[in-house]
C-alpha cells in the first residue's frame, strides 16, 4: 500500500481537468534514529546557538541572511521570499506531448504516483490508456510546497508516474572534471565490447538488496529482543502543523471568547 | 389537465394545473409557487447560478410523495442551460443549470418547490463557493438552541478573521456560511476545517453540541454537522420554499436578529413565510451578497 497523499488537485490540458492525487513512489532505504540525552534518554531537539552572546535564540529573533561578502549579508524578510514564490496551484497543467526517451536520465529527481480523486477514475483510466497506448510522456508544471517544478509523466500499468526534472541550470557540467583525451587503442577497445557483450543482462532489481539496511534492520532486531531498551520521560507532545495548529488556534480563541461572555 | 400557456422573456412556456393546491392546509396553489418564484427570482438566481439542480418535487403537493431528480428531465425545452457532470463516482449526467427566470418557472412548474445546490460551481466541482456549518437540532432541542450555537460559532469564526452568514433552514435548524470564492480551498480542505471547528465547539460545550451524527448523541443537543461539506452534498437553496404544511421559506437573517430571536426564545418566530420573504428582501435587498462577493482564506490548512 503506498503511502498517503501528499497533494490533490486536478491533471489537465486544453479541454480535460480529472481530479487527481500524488503519491509518494519511493521511500529512501535509511534507518533513522532519535538522538537522546544520554542520562535520562530524553529525545533531544536542535536550537540555534548565538556564539557571540552565549546564548539559545527563540525563532522569533531568528531571520535570513544571504551572505554577500566577508561578514556581510543582506537580510531577507519571509514577506518578501513569498512575494517570489509560485502561486499556490491544484493545477497539473501539461503543456506538451514528449518522447519520453528524449528525456536524459540525468534530469531525473523525485518520482511520484498520481492516482485518480473521486469522480475522475472513468476519465483517468482513459489518459492512462491513451497514454500508454501512444507511448508519449506529458511535460507539465507542478506547484509543491511553494516551489514550482517542471515535471514528466508517462503512463505504467495502472497508475500514471510522474517524476520532478532538475532545471537545465542545475545540471553541473562535465567538461572541467574530464582528463585530456588520448589516443584509443583499437585493441583494447574491441576487448572492452567482447567483455560488454559477455556480461550483458537484462535488468532486475530485485537481484539487489540494500545489504547495509538488511544488516542494519538484523541488529536492530536483535535489540529490540534483549533487554537494551530504555524509556523516556514523559513529555507533552510536541504540536505539528496543520490540524493540530487549527485546533489550537481554536481552542485559543474559544478560551477568549468564553472570558468575555 | 388544465394548461396556460405563458410567454416569459420570450420564450414560450406551457404552465400545468395552476390551481392545484401544492399547499392544501394554507390554500397555496401552484400558481401562487409560480408567483413566488417569479417575485424572489432577482435574488435567488445568483444563489443558483451555474449550479447543478437537484429537483425535489412533490406532483401531488407537500402531504403526498415526493421525489428528487439531479438529472435534468429529458423533455426539457430545449433554451434550459444544462452541463454535464457526474453522479457518484462514475456514472455521468446531465444536469439543470437555474441561470435566468424562465428556467426558475419551468423548474417551479415540475412542482420542484424545494430547490437544492452543491456548494461548488459544476464546473469547478472541487473547489466551493463556501464552507457551511448544518446546525441540526437533535430530538428535545430547538432551533433557538441552534441560534445559540450559531453565536458561538460566529464568535470563535471572527476571533479567526471569517466573516460568515447565517440563514434558517425553513425547517428546524439554521445554517451558517462562511464565503471562500477563492478556488482555492478544496471540499478536503473545508471539511477538514469544519470537522475540527465542531469537535472544538463540542468539547467545549457538551452540554450543547454534538459533532456526532447518532440520534442518542444529538437528543437535546445540535448537531454540527461539517460532513455537508462535500462535493457529493447539496444545500437547500437560499430564498428556497421548504415543503411544509406552510409555505415557509430558507431565509437569510442578520446576526442582529439572531440575537433577539436567541433572546425571545420563541422557535416560531425563525419561521418566515413566502410573503414576508418578499416583502423583507424587497426592502433590505439581499443579505446573502457576500456570498458570492467575499473573498477568504481558510487559516491552518
Amino acid at each position: 500500500m503506498p503511502g498517503q497523499s501528499i497533494w490533490s488537485g486536478t491533471i489537465s490540458f486544453i479541454l480535460v481537468a480529472i481530479p487527481v492525487q500524488l503519491v509518494k513512489a519511493t521511500e529512501p532505504g535509511k534507518v533513522s534514529f532519535r538522538m537522546l540525552h544520554n542520562r535520562d534518554f530524553s529525545p533531544l531537539l536542535r536550537k540555534m546557538f548565538c556564539p557571540e552572546e552565549n546564548v539559545i535564540v527563540p525563532p522569533e529573533e531568528i531571520v535570513r541572511g544571504y551572505e554577500i561578502g566577508p561578514d556581510k549579508y543582506a537580510i531577507v524578510t519571509e514577506e518578501e521570499l513569498e512575494s517570489v514564490s509560485p502561486e499556490r496551484s491544484r493545477t497539473i497543467e501539461i503543456v506538451q506531448f514528449i518522447n519520453v526517451e528524449d528525456v536524459d536520465p540525468i534530469y531525473y529527481d523525485n518520482p511520484y504516483y498520481l492516482v485518480p480523486s473521486k469522480g475522475g477514475e472513468k476519465a483517468f483510466r482513459l489518459l492512462v490508456e491513451v497514454m500508454r497506448r501512444t507511448g508519449k510522456a506529458g511535460l507539465a508544471r507542478l506547484v509543491l510546497s511553494e516551489r514550482e517544478y517542471l515535471v514528466v509523466i508517462r503512463s505504467v500499468n495502472d497508475v500514471l508516474l510522474l517524476v520532478t526534472l532538475h532545471y537545465s541550470d542545475e545540471i553541473l557540467p562535465y567538461e572541467d572534471i574530464l582528463p585530456k583525451a588520448t589516443d584509443s587503442n583499437s585493441n583494447e577497445e574491441s576487448r572492452i565490447k567482447k567483455i560488454i557483450k559477455a556480461m550483458s543482462a537484462e535488468f532486475n532489481p530485485d537481484k539487489y538488496a540494500n545489504e547495509h539496511r538488511k544488516k542494519v534492520a538484523a541488529l536492530l532486531e536483535k535489540k529490540a529482543k534483549e533487554k537494551a531498551q530504555v524509556e523516556a520521560p514523559e513529555v507533552p507532545e510536541e504540536e505539528e502543523e496543520g490540524v493540530v495548529d487549527l485546533v489550537a488556534a481554536l481552542e485559543e480563541s474559544m478560551r477568549k471568547a468564553k472570558e468575555n461572555r | 389537465m388544465s394548461k396556460k400557456v405563458v410567454d416569459v422573456n420570450g420564450k414560450r412556456l406551457v404552465l400545468s394545473n395552476l390551481e392545484k393546491d401544492l399547499y392544501p392546509s394554507a390554500g397555496f396553489t401552484k400558481a401562487h409557487v409560480l408567483e413566488y418564484y417569479s417575485r424572489i427570482s432577482r435574488f435567488i438566481l445568483p444563489h443558483l447560478k451555474d449550479r447543478a439542480l437537484t429537483l425535489k418535487r412533490f406532483p401531488e403537493g407537500v402531504e403526498k410523495e415526493f421525489f428528487f431528480e439531479k438529472r435534468c428531465p429529458s423533455y426539457r425545452p430545449s433554451w434550459v442551460k444544462t452541463a454535464d457532470t457526474f453522479f457518484g463516482e462514475k456514472e455521468r449526467m446531465t444536469v439543470c443549470l437555474v441561470n435566468d427566470l424562465d428556467t426558475l418557472i419551468w423548474v417551479a412548474n415540475l412542482a420542484s418547490l424545494e430547490l437544492h445546490v452543491p456548494l461548488a460551481r459544476v464546473k469547478f466541482r472541487e473547489t466551493p463557493d463556501s464552507m457551511v456549518f448544518d446546525l441540526d437540532p437533535g430530538d428535545e432541542a430547538d432551533i433557538v438552541g441552534c441560534a445559540r450555537v450559531a453565536l458561538i460559532l460566529r464568535d470563535l469564526l471572527s476571533s479567526l478573521k471569517l466573516a460568515c452568514y447565517v440563514k434558517t433552514s425553513g425547517k428546524k435548524g439554521l445554517h451558517v456560511f462562511v464565503p471562500l470564492n477563492l478556488k482555492e480551498a478544496i471540499f478536503e480542505d473545508t471539511k477538514k476545517f469544519s470537522k475540527a471547528v465542531a469537535e472544538v465547539m463540542q468539547r467545549n460545550y457538551p452540554d450543547l453540541v454534538t459533532a456526532k451524527m447518532s440520534k442518542e448523541q444529538r437528543r437535546g443537543r445540535v448537531f454540527i454537522n461539517w460532513s455537508q461539506n462535500d462535493s457529493s452534498k447539496t444545500m437547500i437553496c437560499v430564498y428556497s420554499l421548504r415543503a411544509r404544511a406552510e409555505p415557509i421559506v430558507s431565509f437569510p437573517l442578520t446576526w442582529n436578529e439572531v440575537e433577539s430571536l436567541e433572546s425571545e426564545g420563541d422557535p416560531k418566530k425563525f419561521e418566515i413565510t413566502h410573503s414576508e420573504a418578499v416583502g423583507r428582501a424587497e426592502k433590505v435587498g439581499d443579505l446573502f451578497g457576500d456570498m458570492i462577493l467575499k473573498e477568504q482564506k481558510l487559516p491552518y490548512l
